[in-house]
């Protein structure tokens, strides 16, 4: 059907505009906030509780031998032994720089949190002129289970199910708080 | 020329313009920054401040501390809560291994054979005491009625160079002042 020139035009689709001025003055004030809120320091912890007997643990190794994994830095070594000998003692040299293996270090615990999938503690006993980040990279080693490294896994009591660890010793304690070393 | 144009062609010319702002492409960049800037943020509760020149070690670590207490090393002192409260002494042995973080505590500093630091102890009492009162007029109540029991977790955010010798006196320090958890803090490793 022929329609007149002028109801042609009218006909013209008419564009919708959303006002998009107040939601663009919200995203700029949160964005300056979020800006001046946040640190840009990604930091993270490693927590180490200061050593205590309590009396649950006496009664515990009164039937048991404990295992008290024990880590010593030495100055050209590090041993990783158990006071009651419940693991062969091993002794693992630092690297052609001088500093401890970490990686060796890390394997060595991979072995024995295999063996004892429920200790979670470990005692580390560093040497005094250990420097803060060979301790905290030797920590690492004792408490963290890389995506890389072989899966380990332990049986859910309650379901049966075995079921992957995602850590490896996390308790770590520092062993010589009041001697020498 | 111009008197030959049509009449149509000179009502749609004499209409005013409308210049309008395509806002949609910035509304996108804003809404993306947005989006890191929020998934960012929840790596970032914490007030952790820094002193410049302090270089913290990297860890694998995934915990991200909350807020506690917290007292800083670099190899020339100790700040605790930006207090600087003690001052290394650099003597002659120390400046030969100043790229190593050469330094010594005073002897004055020192109680109980050298193991407690003075002015840390007092800091960290102090610190303490306000937080057993504030928790003590707090509303916050245990399940027997009693003001919530001090946490005593400190926050350590140690120079890289600083030697365990000097993080055991603080841990043996913090420990005799009532504080029990240590937080050990570094830098997070990227991968």
């Amino acid at each position: 059907m022929l329609k007149r020139p002028s109801s042609r035009r009218r006909s013209a689709p008419s564009e919708v505009a959303i006002n998009l001025v107040p939601m663009l003055d919200a995203l700029v004030t949160l964005i300056g906030f979020l800006l001046f809120s946040m640190s840009f320091l990604a930091l993270v912890t490693i927590e180490t509780p200061i050593p205590q007997i309590s009396e649950a643990d006496v009664q515990k190794k009164i039937t048991e031998k404990p295992l008290q994994l024990t880590v010593t830095l030495r100055d050209k070594e590090t041993e990783i032994w158990s006071p009651f000998q419940r693991i062969k003692s091993q002794t693992i040299p630092h690297n052609s720089e001088g500093l401890p293996d970490t990686a060796a270090i890390h394997a060595a615990m991979i072995e024995i949190k295999r063996e004892f999938t429920a200790e979670n503690k470990v005692v580390f006993v560093p040497a005094a002129s250990t420097s803060y980040d060979i301790l905290v990279a030797v920590m690492d080693s004792l408490r963290v289970l890389e995506p890389t490294d072989p899966a380990i896994f332990k049986t859910n009591e309650q379901t049966g199910i075995d079921e992957p660890l995602k850590a490896l010793f996390t308790e770590v304690v520092f062993g010589n708080l009041l001697g020498e070393g | 020329m111009g008197a030959y144009r049509s009449i149509r062609t000179r009502r749609m010319r004499r209409k005013p313009r409308e210049v309008e702002l395509q806002l949609t492409s910035m509304l996108d960049v804003l809404v993306i920054i947005l989006v890191f800037l929020l998934k960012s943020y929840s790596t970032s509760t914490n007030n952790f401040t820094t002193l410049p020149g302090l270089k913290l070690p990297l860890s694998a670590s995934q915990d991200i501390p909350p807020d506690s207490l917290h007292l800083i090393i670099t190899p020339e002192g100790m700040t605790f809560e930006n207090n600087r409260i003690v001052e290394f002494e650099m003597n002659a042995a120390s400046l030969d291994e100043a790229e190593t973080g050469g330094y010594t505590l005073r002897r004055a500093d020192l109680a109980e054979d050298g193991r407690q630091i003075k002015p840390l102890y007092n800091a960290l009492m102090e610190a303490k005491d306000k937080a057993e009162l504030l928790r003590a007029k707090s509303k916050a109540r245990d399940a027997e009625g009693n003001p919530l029991p001090f946490d005593g977790i400190l926050a350590i955010q140690a120079d890289k160079r600083v030697n365990y010798d000097t993080i055991r006196k603080i841990m043996y320090t913090g420990a005799t002042a009532g504080f029990k958890t240590f937080r050990l803090l570094a830098l997070k490793r990227d991968g």
